[in-house]
């Protein structure tokens, strides 16, 4: 058969053609699957019977409703008068140790006194999408006694199916400060938001009017870092909250693990730490705790790197000095140990914000760092089957 | 300032659907480029615009 006649013959060539059209669609139809699972599978948490109140982002902004910003806020009011605490995770999905902790709060937690706030998927579109060329996993899983509980793994920004096209350069408002393009879906350099902006501004004006409407005096935003960047196994606070935030590092450091503070540089805008606390009265801290997962140097991006935190390749660099926390590849930095560190960095801020402002205390129990030491995050997840209905919730 | 927003995003995905076809188009009817790896090409690069138009990725 010569090969040069059949693609001259044009009924053998629209068949070829048709052929590699079919092989694209069968490609995309594969791939569009996958996509698919992790855009609409939602998450089953079972809260604490001390809830009180859900309420919705789109509460503090009615734009927010039916996009997929919109976010529960879970609130927990002990009724005894105090401070109000806010804890969100998740403002970057790639980072899910955040909401995995705010899970263990909402599962665990009782407050006998103030109030406390707790929104999990803070950018929920964000984590409805992997990270584009990094072959992540789309989901990672945490065993229990009833079985394994499966979590997404997102992106770092606001999906682009709800946001696009990005800019050439993303003016942070009001600043103007110019950012990179697609800091413009990155929620964590979008504060304070405007009403009237993109999907991502008014997602992150929802939380500002959160913390402003319900007079938060402590606010929480949990993240995670590569151990290649300075601001890791940190707290990061501002001005006013910068003591409060020094005294909780040093206590922890002194009794459980490391933690450094850094204060919030007035210079870099966007980021909860600064807008939070100059837009509002509220004492705003960020937390950051290291994740293996996301630096440039690790091997394959598997599920078990991001569950167990082990890699070779950033081990060498740690021998060699180029990571800003200590790491070893024995050790690595499994989930507990990062959730740990939330659960136990929360407690004590809020802790700390009692020993400074009394009038704000806040007395709250979930589990820290030595009970996920002891027993891993499954133990304290609950089973959704055996559960009160009414305290199950699926986003 | 949103509607404007959402409207410029529901132009990208018309845009999105409109080079897609001319992508279609392209792989079958087309006077420059005839090799059979730009038939290859036109036909992968059709998966992208197909997944945001239907609004998957």
């Amino acid at each position: 058969m010569n090969i040069k006649a059949t693609l001259s013959n044009p009924k053998a060539r629209a068949g070829l053609k048709a052929a590699f059209l079919a092989l694209a669609l069968l490609l995309a139809f594969l791939a569009g699957r996958e996509f698919h699972e992790l855009r609409h599978y939602e998450e089953t948490v079972v809260s604490a019977p001390g809830l009180t109140e859900r309420k919705m982002l789109s509460d503090y902004l009615a734009s927010l409703e039916g996009t997929w910003m919109d976010s529960p806020v879970f609130v927990y009011d002990s009724g005894v008068p105090g401070g109000s605490v806010f804890v969100m995770g998740n403002v970057h999905p790639y980072e899910p140790a955040t909401s995995l902790a705010a899970y263990i709060i909402m599962e665990n937690i009782k407050v006998s006194k103030g109030k406390v706030f707790v929104l999990p998927q803070g950018n929920r579109s964000a984590s409805t999408t992997g990270m584009l060329a990094n072959a992540y996993p789309k989901f990672f899983s945490v065993p229990t006694s009833f079985g394994a509980k499966k979590y997404r793994l997102g992106d770092r920004g606001t999906n682009p199916l709800d946001q696009w096209p990005d800019p050439f350069t993303y003016v942070n408002y009001p600043s103007r400060q110019n950012l990179a393009y697609q800091d413009i879906r990155n929620m964590n350099r979008t504060y304070p938001g405007r009403p009237d902006g993109t999907l991502t501004e008014r997602a992150a004006y929802a939380v500002m009017e959160l913390i402003r409407r319900e007079k938060i005096d402590l606010a929480i935003d949990m993240h995670e870092a590569s151990l290649m960047y300075p601001v890791v196994g940190t707290y990061v606070a501002h001005d006013r909250s910068f003591d409060l935030a020094m005294m909780a590092a040093m206590t922890l450091t002194a009794g459980s693990f490391d933690m450094k503070c850094e204060s919030s540089p007035k210079g870099l805008r966007g980021l909860s730490h600064r807008e939070w606390g100059d837009y509002s009265d509220t004492l705003a801290v960020l937390m950051e705790t290291p994740e293996p997962f996301i630096d440039r140097v690790v091997g394959p991006m598997t599920e078990q790197l991001f569950t167990e935190g082990k890699d070779e390749f950033l081990d060498v660099a740690a021998r060699h000095g180029l990571t800003y926390v200590p790491y070893s590849y024995e050790t690595g930095a499994p989930l507990w140990y990062r959730c740990g560190r939330h659960l136990s960095g929360a407690l004590e801020a809020v802790a700390q914000m009692g020993a400074f402002f009394p009038e704000k205390e806040v007395l709250v129990e979930w589990p820290g760092y030595e009970e996920l030491k002891e027993h891993d995050c499954g133990y304290f997840l609950h089973d959704p089957g055996k559960a009160d209905p009414k305290l199950v919730f699926k986003q | 300032m949103v509607f404007l927003e959402q409207a410029i995003h529901v132009l990208y995905f018309v845009f999105a659907g409109i080079i897609g076809w001319f992508l279609l188009r392209n792989l079958f009817k087309r006077a420059s480029r005839p090799g059979i790896v730009y038939d290859i090409v036109y036909a992968y690069c059709v998966i992208p615009f197909l997944l945001r138009v239907l609004f998957i990725k």
